[in-house]
């Protein structure tokens, strides 16, 4: 049984559910791999505008993780990063055209942020440790995981900022009009202090979660001593 | 010099999704290209109804290009014209390159007289929350309304809007009529002198701005 859990961890057949757990959460580009700050500080002056920029990249990152998963066995190593960047910057530039064509205000608002996508290296980062070693199919679950993690994580920036920043959130007011407007949360500096704020609330999570695991871990090793004592037990029991 | 298998390996991957890459971002801009066109007249159009008076033609198609001395990009004029297609109202960007952070971009819409009719902000980069009150603060907008330079137009208006169009272009700071916002001086300062030169621009252009006037009893004024 024990033996049979790790070979599933390193084999070839991850589990789904584990791709995604780790592209969301565990390795969050931003959260735990600290990628994408430039649009992640840039564009994060209300939710909404994080929303779209999430799910800008999430789209690039779903069409290049398939791509490079899918040409993964015939590009020569020597050449696959200047592949790679080509084939994101073909995707970035149709999302940036699509954005242009339908939603023209919001094009204008995100404006350089969407061309420099291309240059997010948490894109490229998927494209090289994840979509060149794994399946189409795992690369679009990983792409999904990772690209919604990152949207999560500018939606939550934005709407802390434009919260106290505006007293609104996703453009409707919360705080009523006599909120004072803390101006600061707009500003670039604001960015960078409710993202520490952030990653705080993140490290404080993650040192439950682990806490969690491993008393887990403590009660169910004490089972199996119980256990391993009792079949001794009855062992030696039975033995004469 | 020639290339063993493996350098051909890597020029013909990388060929192929070059060209490939080039093929779908030229499929996407075929598809893109009439939606995209259609998005931004659609923005102008919104805009220009924003400044322009009430006009019967569409503004949007009705337009002059001009090269300005010292502009290396003509500038659009459009216009929109009553009933009995005579103009009432000029709109065109302007500039103010001093804004407190980059550009702001100005519509302006004005009179055949000279007086403007409404102002807008199309584009800037200014402090949210204070420059940017150049975008929200309606009323300061509005003040630009019915305003014109001193020596424009005078015959045309009655003597208590005389009065009023003699304001001096500036910010109260500076000694003028225009106000500016707490903790924001530059931005409405860059703003009010923008526009000025816009309006000292059409003093200039006037005549050959309204020449093409449809109207007889307007052409017959100005003909030559």
């Amino acid at each position: 049984m024990h033996s049979n859990t790790m070979d599933a961890n390193t084999s070839s057949d991850i589990q789904k559910s584990d791709i995604f757990a780790n592209g969301f959460w565990h390795n969050n580009a931003i959260f735990a791999q600290l990628l994408g700050m430039c649009p992640l500080l840039g564009v994060t002056t209300s939710a909404e505008n994080g929303f779209w920029m999430g799910a800008a990249t999430l789209l690039v990152l779903i069409g290049s993780n398939l791509v490079v998963s899918l040409i993964r066995g015939v590009i020569p190593a020597n050449v696959r990063i200047p592949a790679y960047i080509t084939i994101i910057a073909a995707f970035v530039s149709i999302v940036e055209m699509v954005m242009n064509a339908w939603m023209h205000d919001m094009y204008l608002i995100l404006g350089l942020f969407i061309p420099l996508i291309v240059v997010n290296c948490a894109i490229l980062g998927r494209a090289e440790a994840f979509a060149s070693k794994n399946t189409p199919m795992n690369s679009l679950v990983d792409a999904l995981a990772m690209g919604l993690g990152f949207t999560f994580a500018l939606v939550l920036l934005g709407g802390v900022r434009e919260l106290l920043g505006q007293g609104e959130l996703f453009g409707f007011e919360i705080f009523g009009a006599d909120y004072p407007d803390v101006l600061m949360f707009i500003l670039p500096p604001g960015a960078f202090i409710a993202l520490g704020f952030i990653l705080a609330g993140v490290n404080i999570i993650n040192a439950h979660i682990q806490k969690r695991k491993e008393n887990k871990l403590k009660k169910s090793m004490l089972k199996e001593e119980d256990v391993l004592q009792k079949t001794n037990a009855i062992a030696t029991e039975s033995q004469p | 010099m020639k290339l063993n298998r493996q350098q051909w390996q890597m020029i013909i991957a990388l060929l192929l999704v070059a060209v490939i890459s080039t093929v779908l971002l030229g499929v996407a801009n075929i598809l893109t290209r009439a939606p995209i066109a259609q998005a931004e007249r659609q923005a102008l159009m919104s805009a220009l109804m924003q400044v322009l008076p009430e006009h019967q033609n569409d503004p949007v198609s009705d337009t002059r290009k001009i090269t300005l001395p010292g502009h290396t990009q003509a500038t659009h004029f459009y216009f929109s014209r009553n009933q009995k297609n005579d103009i009432t109202g000029i709109a065109w960007q302007v500039t103010a390159p001093d804004g407190y952070n980059g550009s702001i971009h100005i519509l302006m819409a004005v009179r055949p007289n000279g007086s403007i009719h409404a102002i807008r902000i199309t584009r800037h980069k200014e402090t949210p929350g204070l420059g940017d009150g150049i975008t929200k603060n309606q009323p300061w907008l509005d003040s630009f309304a019915d305003q014109s330079l001193d020596e424009q137009s005078l015959g045309e208006q009655s003597s208590d809007k005389q009065a009023a169009s003699n304001k001096q272009w500036a910010v109260k700071k500076d000694g003028g009529d225009f106000d500016q916002f707490t903790g924001a001086t530059i931005t409405p300062r860059a703003v009010v002198k923008a526009v000025k030169k816009g309006l000292e621009m059409f003093t200039k252009l006037k005549s050959a701005l309204l020449k093409n006037n449809k109207s007889e009893a307007f052409e017959g004024k100005h003909a030559q």
